[in-house]
């Protein structure tokens, strides 16, 4: 989860709008680690992840001042990072494989021994499903937005974003009892 | 079995979302339904399998990455854009740079080809250009200019800033201050300055806070 205060949010964007490039780097420093995991999840390539990341925060400056205050900064800034992901799933050919290589958040030898299986179990079967199912999982588990910012975000219904997650964890669900990992 | 209608019940009570009438409707659920309860439970795991997904740190240079691709002197809204990773590429070309500068100043003066070649692109004693660099912090703006005077270095700025600006000079051991910059153009001797292939870093202060920098080779 991401802490953030709206007000400063919105008073590094009137700065970074002005020419300020330091309070765009606060932008930036404040938020690319949402955006990077967001895409690292939807896409399971941290190279790709890093490029889609870098692209998010480019296009972030080039549309500040298209920027919509009656709406939730960061919700703004997911929508970009997810669309990009999408965007570069879409333009994978169909019979290129991810590489299942993530960066490792360091935990111990321990954690890493017992969790690592299941954690390879669980990634692989979020990338089975379809990339608009993961985009709700990822938000909701990974972002941990509520079902009205997930809706802002994704710019639809919160109705559908329900209807989506919810479909989502079945399917994961029936992948997830199949090998085991439930 | 479990409906649809009973289901988004126990997916909004895991995801925090659900009111007290709601509460009380599940609640009535599964004390009714056994089957129902093992259906919760497992959905209960698998949200705590998905949420155990940690976020990792991103790479340091993501965040170098962008700031380097920031258009240099446009405010947000223009239509500079870089390419996809090609920030890769630009580290390669400043790589490929700055190693022809190293070896172009490790015979500096030492050979006949390097002094002729600086003899050709200037007068030997005349004052001319070493290195130039743009800021573009908001506060203050404008250009730094490094020139070769005699046996000497000096500083040529041409700044735009809002608010007094204060410079501070370093390089190696050698460091030096100029107060009080505003608007226009300056050029400071850097007495004791030599050129070592130490970059001459600078650094801009206004209110008490640090609004730019700046780094000259």
């Amino acid at each position: 989860m991401v802490l953030v205060n709206e007000e400063d949010d919105g008073a590094l964007v009137q700065r970074s709008i002005h020419g300020d490039r330091a309070a765009f780097g606060q932008l930036v420093v404040r938020y690319q680690k949402p955006v990077y995991n967001a895409a690292l999840k939807l896409l399971r390539d941290a190279e790709e992840a890093r490029d889609v990341a870098q692209t998010t925060f480019l296009n972030v400056f080039e549309h500040l001042a298209d920027y919509d205050p009656s709406f939730k900064f960061y919700s703004w800034i997911y929508r970009i990072a997810i669309n990009e992901s999408l965007n570069a799933l879409g333009k994978r050919r169909p019979y290129e494989a991810v590489s299942g290589e993530e960066p490792d958040g360091a935990p111990g030898p321990d954690r890493e021994a017992e969790g690592a299986q299941i954690r390879g179990v669980i990634e692989d079967a979020l990338m089975s499903i379809t990339p608009e199912l993961r985009a709700v999982v990822v938000l909701r588990h990974v972002m941990q937005l509520s079902y009205q910012d997930m809706a802002e975000t994704l710019s639809l219904p919160e109705k559908t974003v329900k209807s989506r997650l919810y479909s989502a964890r079945q399917l994961l669900r029936d992948i997830l009892a199949q090998e085991g990992a439930i | 079995m479990a409906d649809s209608a009973q289901l988004a019940l126990v997916h909004a009570e895991i995801d925090g979302e659900l009111d007290d009438r709601q509460r009380a409707e599940l609640a009535r659920c599964l004390l009714a339904d056994p089957a129902f309860r093992a259906k919760r439970d497992e959905l209960r795991r698998l949200c705590g399998r998905l949420d155990s997904m940690k976020q990792v740190d991103p790479p340091t240079e993501l965040l170098d990455g962008v700031l380097a691709s920031l258009p240099q002197s446009k405010a947000p809204g223009g239509r500079f854009r870089m390419p996809v990773g090609s920030w890769r590429y630009a580290a390669m070309l400043a790589g490929v740079l700055i190693t022809g500068t190293i070896v172009f100043r490790l015979t500096d003066g030492q050979g006949t080809v390097a002094t002729e070649m600086a003899g050709t692109l200037a007068g030997s004693r005349a004052p001319h250009s070493i290195d130039l660099a743009e800021i573009s912090r908001g506060a203050v703006a404008g250009k730094a200019s490094l020139t070769q005077q005699g046996s000497g270095l000096a500083l040529a700025l041409q700044l735009t800033a809002g608010a007094p600006v204060d410079v501070s000079v370093a390089s190696g051991k050698q460091s030096l201050a100029i107060k009080g910059l505003s608007v226009g153009h300056t050029v400071t001797a850097l007495t004791g300055f030599e050129r070592t292939g130490q970059p001459v870093n600078l650094t801009f202060m206004a209110g008490g806070r640090e609004v730019g920098r700046a780094s000259l080779e």
